[in-house]
């Protein structure tokens, strides 16, 4: 378990590392905290010529409000944006960051880099889906944006060229009447989801305006859809009752499940599992969303 | 699950940082100079791009208490703090931490003076086999000081980045408890952080050294070693202290005309030789020790802090180091006093040995240095009479097969001890590898 030879680099300037990655013809890989390519690296899955090391590049240490979202630099670490106070104005960020791995990657792994590597069963690809939050690409040609929708285009494959380095992601900060959820079931804490599903419900007054669900661990990327017509008539029917929404949903969300959920299941769990895991959780996240999104509240407990 | 954290101590940990890490280019295989501060002891290691910081601090610095499982990050075992967070060991290239602060589980508490979690440990039998222990220690010492009084029922899943195979987790859930509930303030810091020589197999070391280190050419090293070093000697106890007073019936001046003659001095000091003076009071030498087949040969730099002729005093600080790893550093004081009969003199140093060397504990090491200082003194009286080298100059080996002549026994019980009495072929062949030459 001892990855191959590499030359390694650790520019300080973000245009030379960027140059860095151009000028290695495709050969390069960017290492940030390293939690999801050392161990690829180590398993000699990948063997890339060199690894540009962007702990020191100035301004990809940034963690900041930008009035309407919060944008996490690459170098930003997730046990960082776990206990930041800033990050009070992404909910769901908030929600998924225990979740991510255990306290001991979390403290070396950074948001940007698990958007990165795209893990289709990983929690900050599904909550920046669900958001659709703008990524950072640069590259010598210059910067470009991508919504994270856009930016997943299957197993760990990206819209991330040979030579772009993901600098930074956006988080639209959430706004009055908006409620999120997020839950996962996995073998063990710490370890990939089974399924997961990230929620986003918003109300005008007792209406729901907007209700968006994303599911991962379920298919080759994280899987988002539009449930705003599913959610206000099983808000409806139940009339505003809280558990009687929850016992609603499993219905409609079990006909969307066998669009979403297309994985083919392996020892841990087949496709049907996955499937009901989905309905369960998805159930009862778009509930605790809608509470919270009516209540204005939310922590993690409803 | 709580979100809150002791930002005090996030500060804190932030503040520890030694620094940000230089900028490198370095080809494949090529060595990338990186500074640490492994347990409070400056280190400089020049290291391939891919060895990872486990990998550092086991084969480098002897730290084999970070133990290595499944070597991808899943098992938990290579749990180290890093920058004052817990991290894997295994998923960090050692050249990426440049400038950082690691405490591995070495540096959590002493011996005699264990950190509350290992108290809490042994207290709850929260160990069997004992291999996950340094991981789990680690992760629940990060655990308590980054979530001091975090509920009881948080423990479980707070530890689940850790895996013991033993199943000991209802044990070891309960010594976490414990010893959270018994510091709701957070536990102490680590307790053995401290300046001390870390050598290992491997080559690398501490700070402060002349050459050594893997990938350094030996036109560095001589470089090094022609500019004033400054050499650190540990800050934790000795591992051996000698204290010798002999009275000689020599006058005083004569005394410390051998004294102050820093190249007699030398042969009377047994096993070493003066090789090189660096001026300003610095000089390079080596030391052979012979004991039974083990034969270790230091070469170091040594530097005169304190001569004084008024009190008599000489203060002589000296580091070397061994081909096999082995390092020791020595702070030794010798006065000189006139006294009705001639002159007494009293030899006083603290020897630190750290690699395999140390593994002869303390007693052998104790006996060994006392005969030593014994010869010594005898050297310094046949000088201080003939003003010339002593003439069965303490130097040469026969002088020390005598102490290893009264010990035999002893050496015998603690090779079989160590596992090194049937030879040791693990090791290369060089001319200065002393198993072999010892048959």
């Amino acid at each position: 378990m001892k990855a191959a030879p590499f030359a390694y680099v650790r520019p300080t300037r973000l245009e030379d590392a960027v140059n860095e990655l151009a000028g290695s013809d495709g050969g390069g890989k960017v290492l940030a905290g390293g939690q999801s390519l050392v161990p690829v690296l180590a398993m000699r899955l990948a063997r890339p010529e060199k690894l540009v090391d962007i702990t020191t590049v100035e301004g990809l240490d940034q963690l900041r409000s930008t009035g309407d979202s919060l944008e996490v630099a690459a170098m930003v670490r997730q046990r960082r944006v776990e206990h930041d106070r800033a990050t009070d104005s992404v909910p769901l960020l908030r929600m998924a960051l225990p979740w991510v791995g255990h306290r001991e990657l979390r403290s070396r792994g950074t948001v940007c880099g698990s958007l990165a590597h795209a893990d289709p069963a990983a929690e900050i690809p599904a909550v920046a889906a669900c958001l659709n939050a703008r990524i950072t690409l640069t590259s010598p040609r210059g910067t470009r944006q991508v919504p994270a929708r856009e930016f997943f285009t299957g197993a760990m494959t990206t819209a991330l060229g040979s030579e772009d380095i993901l600098t930074a992601i956006r988080f639209p900060v959430a706004t009055d009447g908006e409620g999120f959820g997020f839950a996962e079931i996995a073998r063990r804490h710490g370890d990939f989801a089974l399924a997961g599903v990230a929620v986003r419900v918003a109300v005008s007054g007792e209406r729901v305006r907007e209700a968006t669900l994303t599911a991962f661990g379920v298919s080759d990327r994280p899987v988002t859809r539009d449930v705003s017509t599913e959610l206000a008539s099983a808000v409806s029917a139940s009339g505003q009752d809280g558990v009687r929404l929850a016992a609603r949903l499993p219905e409609p969300l079990a006909d969307i499940a066998q669009g979403m959920v297309d994985t083919d299941g392996d020892a841990h769990g087949s496709r049907d599992y996955r499937r009901r895991l989905f309905v369960t959780l998805s159930g009862r996240e778009l509930a605790k969303a809608h509470d919270r999104a009516l209540r204005g509240i939310n922590g993690d407990n409803p | 699950m709580t979100t809150s954290e002791n930002t005090h101590d996030t500060a804190r940990s932030a503040d520890r940082r030694e620094g940000k890490p230089r900028p490198v280019s370095a080809g494949a295989d090529e060595p990338v100079e990186v500074r640490l501060s492994v347990n409070g002891t400056p280190a400089v290691l020049r290291l391939p791009p891919r060895h990872t910081l486990a990998d550092a601090l086991r084969d480098h610095l002897g730290l084999t208490g970070t133990h290595l499982g499944c070597e991808h990050g899943v098992c938990g075992m290579c749990t180290v703090m890093v920058d004052g967070e817990a991290a894997r060991a295994c998923l960090l290239f050692a050249c990426q931490l440049d400038g950082s602060d690691v405490v591995t589980v070495e540096g959590l508490g002493r011996p005699d003076d264990l950190h509350p979690l290992q108290e809490s440990f042994g207290h709850h039998h929260a160990l069997q086999c004992g291999f996950c222990t340094p991981g789990f220690l680690m992760s629940s010492y990060d655990l308590l000081s980054h979530k001091p009084g975090i509920a009881e029922e948080e423990i479980p899943e707070e530890l689940s980045g850790v895996i013991c195979r033993c199943t000991g987790y209802r044990n070891i859930v309960s010594a976490v408890s414990e010893t959270s509930r018994e510091h709701p303030e957070g536990v102490p810091e680590p307790g053995n952080c401290a300046h001390r020589a870390l050598v290992g197999r491997a080559g690398g070391q501490a700070a402060g050294l002349p050459g050594g280190a893997e990938g350094v050419s030996d036109t560095q090293r001589a470089d090094a070693a022609s500019q004033d070093v400054e050499i650190v000697l540990p800050d934790s106890d000795p591992t051996v202290s000698v204290e010798v007073t002999t009275d000689l019936d020599v006058p005083f001046e004569k005394v410390w005309r051998v004294l102050d003659d820093v190249h007699l001095l030398a042969t009377c000091l047994p096993g070493a030789e003066l090789t090189d003076d660096l001026g300003n009071e610095h000089y390079t030498g080596r030391a052979r020790v012979a004991v039974g087949p083990i034969k270790l040969s230091f070469t170091g730099v040594a530097h005169i802090t304190e001569h004084d002729r008024e009190s008599g005093r000489i203060r002589v600080l000296a580091q070397g180091q061994d081909t096999g790893g082995a390092q020791t550093q020595a702070d030794l004081t010798l006065v000189a006093e006139s006294t009705e009969t001639g002159t007494r003199l009293q030899a006083d140093a603290a020897v630190y040995l750290t690699g395999r060397i140390a593994q002869f504990g303390r007693a052998l090491a104790g006996d060994i240095s006392r005969r030593m200082f014994e010869q010594f003194a005898d050297s310094v009286k046949q000088a201080a009479t003939s003003g010339q080298a002593p003439t069965t100059p303490a130097g040469a080996p026969s002088a020390l097969r005598l102490v290893a002549g009264t010990l035999a026994t002893r050496i015998r019980r603690v090779l079989r001890h160590i596992g090194l009495g049937k030879g040791n072929s693990r090791r290369g062949g060089t001319p200065t590898d002393g198993f072999r030459q010892a048959g």
